[in-house]
């Protein structure tokens, strides 16, 4: 019954996320880092490679979602203001450097919340409706 | 040392004074490198901006290109990054200096090595960067130092292309003019004056127009020139002719004036010889030792006696402008014949006379000889009796055959002569005359003398009479003869006369006394009367008786 429904919800998400943002995007972090907050700036700092590391200074390892997502196109669209290309081509620069690298990629959401949940450096961000408890909300980015 | 500038100004100034080509070509090439000059300047001044302009703007193209990349370094602060655009701009030669910070972070700072030096007016383009996610968030700063010297060495370069351009064209242009020059005016007109010096005007002479030029001006040049020759040799053959002819003249003249029989001379106003010819020395009859000086010896000089005459002549003659005469006679030895010669003197200038000498010693001689003849004449040519000399002869010859030869002598002297000659002339007063002289004869004997001594009177002697009477009826008759109409062609007049009668004295007369007696008789009867005779009685009729 909750499959069917999630399924159905999802079915619904589909046509609707290409229209319109239903969904709202939410930034995990590990719980156990002690994060309660972070800004949109804080996110993107550490998304962007500025700085791999929370404010309090403990290392941060970003989680990508899949390049093809919804949710990493309008990440980037929200926090950025970047379309997936921009991106593509600021990481294009940065590999020569060799210093930085962009975040680790994973399929899902579903890995994603795994990862966070189980290294306490992670950070992800994923649809609010996918987050359990085992990772803490930093963020709610709203269009 | 110092003419030498002078020389080279001189030079110099010929050389544009003496040909077209020079000229033309100075006179386009100045202006033109004036001008070229000018241009270069603006346009190097021109040039220098708009490079620095041009520098600054692809500087700032520069920028926006790496802006991104600068976005994204100073974002992250990547130096390597950073590093990198800064040597991607400083590859610029008109970037000196890179500078790329992140806050107070320098990520990245490049020297160009090959910068000229530090710049006192650098010009710094410096630019915010902003973050690649946020463009009101700045990260950075990127900035560069504007290498003017570079711009400027650029700009000069190509300034200096852009000159040697203008001046290879300035260059081009004033050869090619030169050349023109001297192919279409020059060389044309040099190939005339050659010609024009090589050409003789007592031939026929022309100058050929170059054949491109035959039209043109040049062409025409040459027409007119060749006009003027021809009326030049015209002109020349004509003087020629007229200078010819004047030499014959002028010949001939000499020849004449040479081989003159007259002596001719030239004289100034003080009598001083300029010129003369042989035939004046001779008539002059200088020797070698007399010959004149030309402008020193005077006229007087040459003729002592004469010489205050000549010089009176001389003055007269200049001061009256008309020509004079004067028969001078020759001052030589004792023992020659006297010689003569007629002097002529004509003005022709203010202070000059030409003078005609002539030998006129046989005219001379000839005069004096008729004179002699004329003394020994005793007829009055006019009537065909005896003048006063032949009277004087016959009355002398009279008493020189008898002491008291017996004559009465009858002065004549005609009443109204004055009237006849007045009204009609010495011919009507010759012809009264002659006609008496007939009446006079008609009434005398063969042997009688008479004369006319002079005027009108007349002289009757008559030769045995010794009778008043006799004589006083021959008077009478002679004055009643006289008094009858004379006709004088279509018109007559009517003269009248006076006789006064004498007779020889005995005991020492005279001719002249009884001469003299006769005329104090006429006298006598004159006042009592015209047509009167009168006689003189003799003093002494006792003796006359006693003779008688």
């Amino acid at each position: 019954m909750q499959i069917a429904l999630r399924t159905l919800l999802a079915l619904a998400a589909v046509p609707a996320a290409s229209v319109a943002p239903a969904q709202t995007l939410v930034v995990i972090v590990n719980p156990s880092m002690g994060v309660q907050h972070l800004s949109r700036r804080e996110v993107l700092d550490i998304f962007m490679g500025r700085y791999r590391t929370f404010p309090s200074g403990a290392s941060a390892l970003p989680i990508d979602l899949d390049v093809n997502s919804t949710e990493r196109r309008q990440f980037y669209l929200l926090l950025a203001h970047k379309e997936p290309a921009d991106m593509g081509s600021y990481w294009a620069r940065l590999t020569f450097s060799g210093k930085i690298s962009p975040p680790f990629a994973v399929p899902d959401a579903r890995m994603a919340i795994d990862i966070v949940a189980n290294n306490p450096n992670a950070i992800a961000y994923v649809d609010r409706s996918a987050v359990d408890q085992r990772v803490r909300i930093a963020l709610e980015i709203t269009p | 040392m110092k003419s030498r500038p002078n020389r080279w100004i001189r030079w110099l100034d010929a050389g544009v004074r003496g040909s077209i080509v020079t000229r033309t070509t100075l006179a386009i090439l100045a202006p033109a490198m004036v001008l070229g000059l000018t241009f270069a300047w603006l346009a190097s001044v021109s040039v220098e901006h708009s490079e620095q302009q041009r520098a600054e703007s692809r500087l700032q193209q520069l920028l926006s290109t790496v802006e991104r990349t600068a976005q994204i370094a100073c974002y992250l602060k990547d130096r390597s990054i950073a590093e990198e655009i800064a040597h991607g701009l400083i590859s610029n030669r008109a970037v000196s200096a890179v500078t790329i910070t992140a806050g107070t972070l320098t990520l990245s700072h490049a020297d160009n090595p090959s910068a000229h030096g530090p710049d006192p007016h650098r010009v710094v383009i410096a630019r915010p960067i902003a973050s690649p996610f946020d463009p009101h968030e700045s990260v950075g700063n990127i900035s560069l130092v504007v290498d003017r010297a570079a711009i400027h060495a650029e700009a000069a370069s190509y300034s200096r292309a852009l000159s040697l351009a203008l001046g290879l064209e300035v260059t081009v242009v004033a050869v090619v003019v030169a050349i023109a020059v001297y192919l279409f005016s020059t060389r044309p007109i040099k190939a005339v004056s050659n010609e024009l010096h090589r050409i003789r005007f007592d031939t026929s002479a022309r100058l050929h127009a170059p054949a491109n030029n035959r039209f043109d001006e040049i062409g025409s040049l040459v027409t007119d020139v060749n006009a003027l020759i021809a009326s030049l040799g015209e002109l020349l053959n004509t003087e020629r002719e007229l200078r010819m002819a004047h030499e014959v003249g002028e010949r001939k003249l000499r020849l004449i004036f040479e081989k003159a029989e007259s002596g001719l001379f030239v004289l100034d106003e003080r009598g001083v010889l300029e010129s003369w010819n042989p035939a004046f020395t001779r008539l002059l009859r200088l020797s070698a030792a007399q010959l004149p000086h030309s402008g020193t010896t005077s006229l007087q000089l040459l003729l002592p006696p004469h010489g205050a005459d000549l010089g009176q002549l001389i003055r007269q003659c200049l001061a009256t402008g008309q020509a004079y005469d004067v028969d001078l006679e020759l001052p030589i030895a004792e023992s020659s014949h006297p010689a003569w010669i007629g002097v002529t003197l004509n003005p022709i200038g203010p202070t000059t006379l030409q003078g005609v000498v002539n030998d006129i010693t046989q005219r001379k001689h000839d005069e004096l000889l008729a004179r002699q003849l004329a003394s020994l004449a005793t007829q009055d040519t006019l009537t065909g009796l005896l003048n006063r000399r032949g009277l004087d002869m016959g009355l002398t010859a009279a008493f020189a055959v008898h002491a008291t030869p017996e004559l009465a002598v009858l002065q004549l002297d005609l009443d109204f002569f004055k009237e006849v000659n007045d009204a009609h002339g010495h011919q009507g007063g010759d012809q009264v005359l002659r006609h008496v002289a007939r009446i006079l004869e008609r009434n005398a004997r063969r042997g009688d003398l008479i004369a006319r001594p002079g005027g009108d009177e007349f002289v009757v002697a008559l030769v045995g009479i010794a009778d008043p009477a006799k004589a006083e009826q021959i008077a009478k008759a002679i004055i009643s003869e006289i008094q009858q109409p004379i006709s004088l062609g279509i018109q007559s007049v009517q003269v009248g006369a006076s006789i006064g009668i004498a007779f020889v004295l005995p005991g020492g007369d005279s001719a002249e006394g009884v001469l003299s007696r006769a005329d104090s008789a006429m006298y006598t009867a004159k006042r009592a009367g015209r047509g009167q005779v009168c006689l003189m009685q003799a003093p002494a009729p006792p003796e006359a008786g006693a003779a008688a």
